[in-house]
């Protein structure tokens, strides 16, 4: 993998953030909150989002680690730090993006800096943060 | 009628708080589950996708999603945003493997937002271990408790 900073990785897209998988989630984590399963506690809110639910903050960040899987394998990730300035709805396309910053070299591994961000195309950046990712050999 | 704000003191009183601890397993059945929730594939040679760094810390130090809400008295399960997660890997994890996870309250503050609304923030942290007592995952979560504002 030759990669120089500033390089896009390869994005992967969610074409419709299912509800369903949702509710799974909502089972599998024992999270009571209902913003996740429950259209009408939403549309309750003073936010404007409607009757639809709202993904698991964990969903989205998974959303992102599948785009660094996909472009350096299932052992690349070290670290990832995200931050949650809107949220993602059920129903919508979102897309996780990414850009290498730095690069460096620890103990015969290449490490790469990624600033690595959930895009929605009306509603801009869902998720933003950084990933520290390990690259395969002959990176770098 | 709006949930009476907890004092200050009793808030940021709760650093230092710690979980039980405790041990958890992820069975094939689940990951395959957590990762089909994701929209990938499963990963190969049994390793557990990621987003098991999320629930495997909670339950595994021996607590829950609404017990942290009601640690930092959540006026409702509506009231919580997530600042920020972050987590670290240092090994794969692996299915059927029993890791031992401790975890507790790093930090509780109380803030102000640039509205001039209070809102009090946890930071949570864990550490996942193998058998082996290596150290395998380190995971922050910071959430807000917001008073008053739904």
């Amino acid at each position: 993998m030759s990669v120089a900073v500033g390089d896009r990785i390869p994005e992967w897209v969610m074409d419709s953030v299912c509800p369903a998988r949702m509710r799974t989630m909502a089972a599998l984590l024992r999270d009571p909150n209902p913003l996740h399963w429950d259209r009408d506690a939403v549309a309750a809110l003073p936010l404007g989002l409607g009757r639809r639910t709202i993904n698991q903050g964990p969903l989205g960040l998974s959303y992102m680690i599948n785009m660094l899987h996909a472009w350096a394998g299932p052992d690349c990730l070290r670290r990832i730090n995200m931050r949650f300035p809107q949220v993602v709805l059920d129903g919508e396309r979102v897309v996780a993006r990414g850009e290498i910053t730095a690069l460096w070299d620890d103990n015969g591994e290449t490490l790469a800096e990624c600033s690595i961000w959930l895009q929605h195309e009306e509603r801009g950046v869902l998720l933003e943060g950084t990933a520290t990712v390990v690259l395969p050999k002959g990176g770098a | 009628m709006d949930k009476p704000i907890p004092a200050e003191a009793d808030f940021t009183g709760l650093a230092g708080h710690r979980f039980p601890g405790g041990y958890y397993t992820v069975a094939h059945w689940e990951n395959a589950l957590l990762t089909e929730c994701t929209g990938a594939t499963l990963l190969p040679g049994g390793r557990v996708h990621p987003v098991a760094l999320f629930h495997l810390p909670i339950t595994g130090a021996g607590t829950t999603i609404a017990e942290m809400f009601a640690l930092g008295q959540a006026e409702s399960d509506l009231s919580i945003m997530i600042e920020s997660y972050d987590w670290e890997t240092f090994l794969p994890l692996r299915e059927e493997i029993r890791y031992s996870v401790c975890g507790g309250i790093e930090s509780a503050q109380r803030c102000t937002n640039p509205a001039g609304q209070f809102y009090d923030r946890i930071q949570f942290r864990f550490e996942v271990r193998t058998p082996e007592d290596a150290l395998a995952a380190r995971t922050t979560i910071t959430w807000h408790y917001t008073r008053n504002t739904l």
